[in-house]
């Protein structure tokens, strides 16, 4: 089989999976498993369907019918969009096995619904990464923002509702801009095919207009600070292996977006798109995991670390754009090679993260972090998986998470070293801002891990909470190892992702990998081994090992019992320090910069102006009605009651009437010519 | 500059050497202070050597842990001696080179101390322990407020020598022309603020002050984990002092790997550690304690110190 035929059957069994779901709303159980096993199957097709192009480089494009006579259906298989294949289809695999059982929290709530938006939206993000036509591309990206409304409206509660609409509202601001965008393009070129966006001549003003529309539109998807107020609100509110989705895929196609239209079709040809990029990118990071901090609801916290790695991606992929602006490809490869492999980095571990919190919610029945702990004796499997998780995301060496980044700050030093005096200037506030995210990503999940599994239980549900079923450990077990995988074996993955990025920058690849090594292009500036830092860490754990066994002596056995030390009073569960106990020195610290958290969002704005509209439209629609319907009832009505006065029922009155009628009838006749 | 490669089997005996070496040498080195402080308050304190007679001791005594602590409470004393240790192996110490250049790299330094942080506060909250757990908070904090001074510092500096590699720096600092000594010394005074932080002393943490309080994250440990503990802040302490000899005052180290080449860097290695200690424990023993919530307005003075040395470096001074 061919990719093409692999990424149709990858579509088809999705479609399948989203229609299965649905024909079989009587039996929920079946539903689910029915979907989650085809669902698992096509991201394997997807898998399959990506790795050829990976490896190879070629480009797969193929016309398909297409209905309407204006744009035609383009399948395009290229670097980016097999790689963004490769991605989704991973995470795929892993969230669909963990539904099987997951959705069973569902059953009797519309788990049948739940599984057929999860499905038709998964099928449309496929069908976006490799559609080659403005026309389709607005399609899908339609479908997949209508899909993941009703996912985050699942719930159905008032709380939900709320983020549905808020995050309706920012998507489809964002889906305008970008079609705007797309509309500039289509007027310049005279056709919807990317192919021919990607010759567009157009002034600087149309592009640097181009491209900021696509940006902030692709931006409201991708949750840049600014943007990302749908985010804490939405993710939360979704079933956990939709937010894994949303949070871990979903977004990245924003960031797909910025590449493609920046990069791909007006060629990052000026500078300052690229300083506007790494300028949100470092923002972004900063503040999202900032506000993380603050966070007590687990799934609040992960989508505020979306807004963070998300920057980061950013940063890279805001390097890359400088670098092709300034012609150095070696810069430029190195940062879209740092920002598209951390993309995937953040996919992996985000979507263990999210999947994690979801089997703790799964048993606890809460969010609040405030009511787990303990949890790592009873959930023994989920916790290590979570904590390799927080480990990679807190860029911790060998893992996965420190790799990319690596390579960001490696591009920062090119860029800093062999750049004009803007590059080097920008480029230490870049190394600043990434700093100081990874210190506070470390004390995020320390937090996070800390007292959601260390400790004692806080509540009497974490105190007797079970690990998760097998179909669930798998989904967080797998994208553990995978978190290992992408860390450790990086001299082997690195080189293909720097394939990637070398043909958007459209350059001769450049050398990432000297032997086991991983080099910056330049293997004077820094060289990184992860498999051999395994190996020694490894070794050097029997340093310890042997000075405890050298002095072992007659000791008594080592004891695990008793309460911890409470300065010689009774302890209590409840004297254990709390989550906002851990980050409160920061909080105090950061102060002015939590105060921006509100000012800075847009979307209360744009929901106050919704519910103006929707009050403006409410107060005109009757007054139709007021000016012209009822003056004409009301004169009709007055009319009547004076009619009424007429005849009220006294006998004698009507005997009047009789008498007048007469009277009236007497002489009137003469006049009318009756005789 | 030639590219950086694989380490040859000597150079790699040569990294192991040391990383054993600081290691046993830690005991001495918080021993050293011990003396000072004593000497300080006017009072006759425990012998240099009284460290490692603690930890021989405590080695051999029984481990009691908390109800509620688990795994990540068991391994932390064992994962902190290994990260130190392959940090120690990184160090351009004797030689002017990093003799294992694959963790030589600054960046991975950095974070190979970020998986100290996060064991040695995750250890904290794992044990229950409010104490512990809110010295988990302020270690967090602290990393936290050092990690961009320490960043930028380190940064302009490779910069300078156009590599993220330790070993060049050094090599760069010790044999060439500095074409930008202000920026050198505002980020080495920058550097040596962070230093002195990461090392854990007075004014911002106190390791042997109010019971509550103390150490922190190690509150609950006893018996052979509190041994390996105490040993593995010690080599800490050893190691992020070297980290910044090695940047600073790469000065008197061999160029060659030879056996006389390293004999004679030894001393000179020693005495630079003797003078770091006795700067670092009097500034110690001469200033109090800072309110922690207060502790930002001074690292705030050594982040301006860092960007300082930046901007000398983008002007050229």
């Amino acid at each position: 089989m061919t990719s093409l035929d692999f990424l149709l059957l990858s579509i088809i069994l999705y479609v399948a999976a989203a229609c299965g779901s649905l024909l079989f709303y009587k039996q929920e159980a079946l539903a689910s498993k029915l979907s989650g096993v085809l669902g698992t199957c096509a991201g394997i097709a997807g898998i399959a369907a990506s790795i050829p192009t990976l490896l190879s480089g070629e480009v797969i494009v193929k016309a398909i019918y297409s209905p309407f006579y204006f744009s035609d259906f383009v399948i395009r298989l290229d670097g980016l969009s097999a790689f963004m294949l490769m991605v989704i289809s991973l995470l795929v695999v892993a969230t669909s096995v963990y539904s099987i059982s997951y959705m069973k929290e569902y059953f009797g709530k519309g788990a049948y619904a739940m599984g057929f938006f999860m499905y038709s939206f998964i099928a449309s993000m496929v069908a976006l990464v490799v559609c080659d036509n403005a026309f389709y591309f607005i399609v899908f990206f339609e479908m997949m923002s209508l899909a993941s409304y009703f996912l985050v409206i699942a719930e159905q509660n008032e709380k939900s509702v709320k983020a549905g609409l808020q995050y309706f509202l920012i998507a489809h601001a964002g889906s305008v801009l970008i079609m705007i965008a797309f509309y500039i393009l289509y007027r310049e070129t005279g056709s919807l095919n990317f192919a021919e966006f990607a010759k567009a001549e157009l002034t600087d003003m149309q592009a640097s207009a181009v491209f900021l529309l696509a940006f902030f539109g692709f931006g409201a998807k991708a949750g840049i600070i600014t943007l990302h107020g749908w985010l804490p609100q939405a993710h939360p509110a979704a079933p956990s292996h939709a937010s894994a989705m949303m949070s871990g895929v979903m977004v990245k196609i924003g960031v797909f977006g910025i590449i493609k239209v920046s990069i791909d079709f007006l060629g990052a040809e000026t500078a300052w798109w690229g300083y506007v990029v790494l300028a949100f990118g470092c923002v972004s990071s900063v503040l999202g995991v900032l506000y993380a901090l603050a966070e007590h609801d687990i799934k609040r916290l992960l989508a505020y670390h979306t807004v963070e790695n998300v920057g980061i991606i950013l940063i890279g992929v805001g390097i890359g754009m400088i670098g092709i602006a300034h012609d150095m490809p070696i810069l430029a490869t190195l940062g879209l090679l740092g920002g598209l492999y951390h993309l995937l980095n953040h996919a992996v571990f985000k979507g263990l993260l999210f999947l994690g919190a979801g089997s703790v919610i799964y048993r606890v029945h809460t969010k609040d972090m405030e009511k787990m702990g303990g949890l790592a004796k009873l959930m023994p499997l989920t916790a290590i998986a979570f904590l390799i998780g927080t480990m990679a995301i807190s860029a911790l060496p060998p893992l996965n998470g420190f790799v990319s980044e690596w390579f960001i700050y490696q591009s920062l030093l090119t860029m800093s070293k062999e750049g004009t005096l803007a590059m080097q200037s920008a480029a230490p506030i870049a190394v600043v801002m990434l700093a100081i995210t990874g210190a506070l990503a470390c004390m995020c999940f320390v937090k996070v891990f800390g007292i959601c599994f260390s400790g004692g239980a806080r509540s009497p549900q974490a105190a007797k909470a079970t690990e998760v079923p097998m179909t669930m450990v798998f989904g967080t077990g797998s994208l553990a190892v995978l978190c290992i995988i992408l860390g450790v074996g990086s001299p082997w993955i690195a080189p293909v992702i720097s394939t990637v990025a070398s043909t958007l920058v459209d350059t001769q690849a450049v050398t990432v990998t000297q032997g086991f090594a991983l080099i910056p292009s330049d293997a004077s500036q820094a060289i990184l081994s992860t498999p051999v830092i395994v190996i020694t860490l490894t070794a050097l754990f029997i340093v310890p090992i042997a000075l405890v066994a050298m002095f072992k002596g007659p000791k008594m056995a080592s004891r695990n019992a008793g309460d911890p030390w409470a300065c010689g009073y009774g302890y209590e569960d409840k004297m254990s320090v709390s989550a906002g106990g851990v980050t409160q020195p920061v909080r105090s610290m950061f102060k002015p910069l939590y105060t921006l958290r509100k000012r800075i969002d847009p979307a209360p704005l744009m929901a106050k102006t919704l519910a103006g509209t929707t009050n403006g439209a409410g107060s005109l629609e009757p007054q139709f009605d007021n000016k012209m319907i009822l003056p004409v009832v009301a004169l009709v009505q007055r009319v009547g009651r004076v009619v009424q006065n007429l005849q009220y029922g006294d006998f004698r009155a009507y005997c009047l009437y009789i008498i007048v009628a007469l009277l009236v009838l007497l002489f009137v006749p003469l006049n009318l010519g009756v005789n | 500059m030639q590219g950086l490669e694989m380490p040859s089997p000597d150079w790699i005996a040569l990294a192991v050497f040391q990383a054993l070496f600081m290691i046993g040498l830690a005991p001495l080195a918080t021993g050293f202070t011990r003396v000072l402080r004593a000497k300080m308050h006017s009072r006759k304190g425990p012998g240099v050597l009284q460290d490692y007679r603690d930890i021989a001791k405590l080695l051999r005594r029984q481990e009691v842990a908390p109800n509620p602590s688990g795994l990540v409470f068991k391994v932390m004393p064992m994962v902190l001696i290994a990260t130190m240790l392959l940090v120690g192996m990184a160090l351009p110490t004797v030689t002017n080179s990093s003799p294992f250049p694959i963790a030589g790299d600054v960046i991975t330094d950095i974070y190979l101390f970020a998986i100290f942080r996060f064991f040695f506060s995750l250890s904290g909250l794992d044990s229950g322990s409010v104490y512990a757990g809110v010295g988990s908070s302020r270690e967090l904090t602290l990393g936290v407020l050092v990690e961009p001074i320490l960043m930028l510092s380190i940064f302009t500096m490779a910069l300078s020598a156009g590599t993220f590699d330790l070993g060049y720096i050094s090599t760069y600092m010790a044999t060439e022309t500095w074409q930008v000594p202000g920026a050198v010394l505002l980020a080495g005074a920058a550097c040596a603020f962070a230093v002195f932080i990461e090392m854990g002393k007075l004014p911002f943490d106190s390791a042997e002050a109010e019971q509550e309080l103390q150490e922190g994250p190690v509150t609950e440990y006893s018996g052979s984990g509190f041994a390996l503990v105490k040993l593995a802040l010690g080599l800490k302490q050893l190691v992020v002092a070297q980290l910044f000899l090695a940047l600073f005052i790469p000065f008197g180290k061999a160029a060659e790997l030879t056996f006389s080449g390293v004999l004679m860097a030894t001393p000179i290695l020693l005495a630079k550690l003797f003078v770091v200690f006795l700067i670092a424990g009097v500034i110690e023993n001469s200033v109090a304690r800072t309110r922690f919530l207060k502790t930002y307005h001074l690292t705030w003075v050594g982040f301006g110190i860092a960007v300082l040395g930046f901007i000398f470096y983008l002007i050229g001074l």
